[in-house]
């Protein structure tokens, strides 16, 4: 049977490629020590596939037809997409392969569940999933399930749907009939509110206070606190991105070891990397 | 709620920027036939307008989803080395200025906060930055 053997979260800014250096010099070096150990810890862990969520930002579905989650089911990934190539500083593609059987069953089993899965066979990649891949899997040899989510095109799910939607991948994925060693991946976030009034706003409060609740490990507390509303508040449009966290949430148990935040204005989001320490099997 | 939700789904302009950015020959008509483009994906006079004008504001206001709005002048400006000097962040320091101030002086004022397995032995090793292979 399946197993997950790691869960972490991170910020997928495009900034963290496309501008790096214009943010401060301390917050560059501390980007790269967090994400060389998350790195660290994905491998230590030996996963044989990735299951990553993170927003679609109206990149693969039209504001007409925006499913709530979408499974990436092609044998091979390739990234970005020709219109982010220039904005994350991505002269060349990359590719990663799929895990078409694991993304099919989800598909399937998730039908069974209840669980409308939108799927693509050719899924496009924008900051969402390019950006953690740079850092995690810059040679691509992790095979990849990318789920992409709505979290931006009202209405936006709720951090409590997006728990209970964690629950069911977490479950299914554990009654995989492969041997296969899962890492369940976040990312988005943390506050930022991209094309709206305050696009350059970073919401420290807010997301020091998410990351403590993270690391304190109470899932009835993160929430009964962390509602939509207050993300909305914290960055409309944007902190919502930490629902793809609330999803991975559920694939834990108690605390998440918090590596690093960065208030970064300079890249127009919050920046954070977490990584829990225990995994539900 | 916030800003995101005052977007009208329903606009041509919202369905039209989902297109554009896929395909590279929309992306050409946008730089030479602007007004063709908009007359055959339906916008409005209003929407058009504000789509011209690269009126940051007004096509807020009416209700063009938030992260189209950048996207809509990177059409324009260029998507490259998009920092806060950009053409495109220039835009919003002039259509919202008091909040783009407010977060620019917040951000002499944040600090970061470091996790202590980062901390080991007082020192955190500084790594380079990822080669793709």
């Amino acid at each position: 049977m399946a197993r997950i053997v790691a869960a972490m979260a991170m910020t997928h800014g495009p900034g963290l490629t496309g501008w790096f250096d214009a943010a401060p010099k301390e917050y560059q070096e501390l980007t790269l020590a967090a994400t060389a150990e998350m790195r660290r810890r994905l491998e230590a862990a030996r996963p044989d596939v990735i299951v990553a969520f993170s927003n679609d930002h109206l990149l693969n579905w039209p504001i007409n037809n925006t499913p709530e989650y979408t499974v990436g089911i092609g044998d091979t990934h390739v990234g970005p997409a020709d219109w982010y190539d220039e904005w994350l500083a991505m002269a060349t593609k990359y590719r990663i392969p799929g895990h078409p059987a694991l993304a099919k069953y989800l598909v399937s089993e998730g039908a069974r569940r209840r669980l409308a899965l939108a799927y693509l066979r050719q899924m496009q990649f924008d900051d969402g999933f390019s950006v953690p891949m740079h850092y995690l899997n810059p040679a691509g040899h992790i095979p990849l399930v990318p789920v992409a989510m709505n979290c931006t095109v009202p209405p936006i799910p709720t951090p409590a749907r997006a728990y209970e939607v964690g629950g069911l991948f977490r479950d299914m994925l554990r009654q995989w009939s492969g041997p296969e060693r899962i890492a369940i991946l976040a990312t988005g976030g943390l506050s930022h509110e991209p094309g709206g009034p305050r696009y350059l706003y970073v919401d420290e409060e807010f997301d020091r206070w998410f990351l403590e609740l993270l690391a304190k490990g109470d899932h009835a507390a993160i929430l009964r606190e962390v509602t939509l509303e207050r993300m909305e508040a914290a960055g409309s449009g944007g902190t919502a991105e930490l629902l793809a966290w609330m999803a991975a949430l559920a694939f834990t148990t108690g605390p998440a070891d918090v590596l690093a935040y960065m208030p970064a204005v300079a890249w127009r989001t919050g920046t954070g990397m977490v990584v829990w320490n225990d995994v539900e099997n | 709620m916030g800003n995101v939700e005052r977007c009208d789904k329903t606009l041509a302009l919202n369905e039209m920027i989902f297109y554009v950015r896929r395909d590279a020959r929309l992306r050409e008509r946008w730089k030479t036939d602007l007004a063709g483009l908009a007359k055959e994906f339906g916008l409005s006079t209003a929407e058009y307008e504000a789509l011209r004008d690269q009126d940051v504001r007004r096509l807020n206001e009416m209700g063009i989803h938030q992260y189209y709005i950048p996207q809509i002048l990177r059409l324009f400006h260029g998507a490259g080395a998009n920092a806060n000097t950009s053409a495109v962040i220039d835009a919003y320091r002039r259509a919202f200025p008091a909040e783009t101030a407010q977060a620019e002086e917040a951000a002499k004022h944040g600090s970061v906060l470091v996790g202590r397995s980062l901390e080991k032995d007082g020192e955190r090793a500084t790594p380079s930055r990822p080669e793709r292979r």
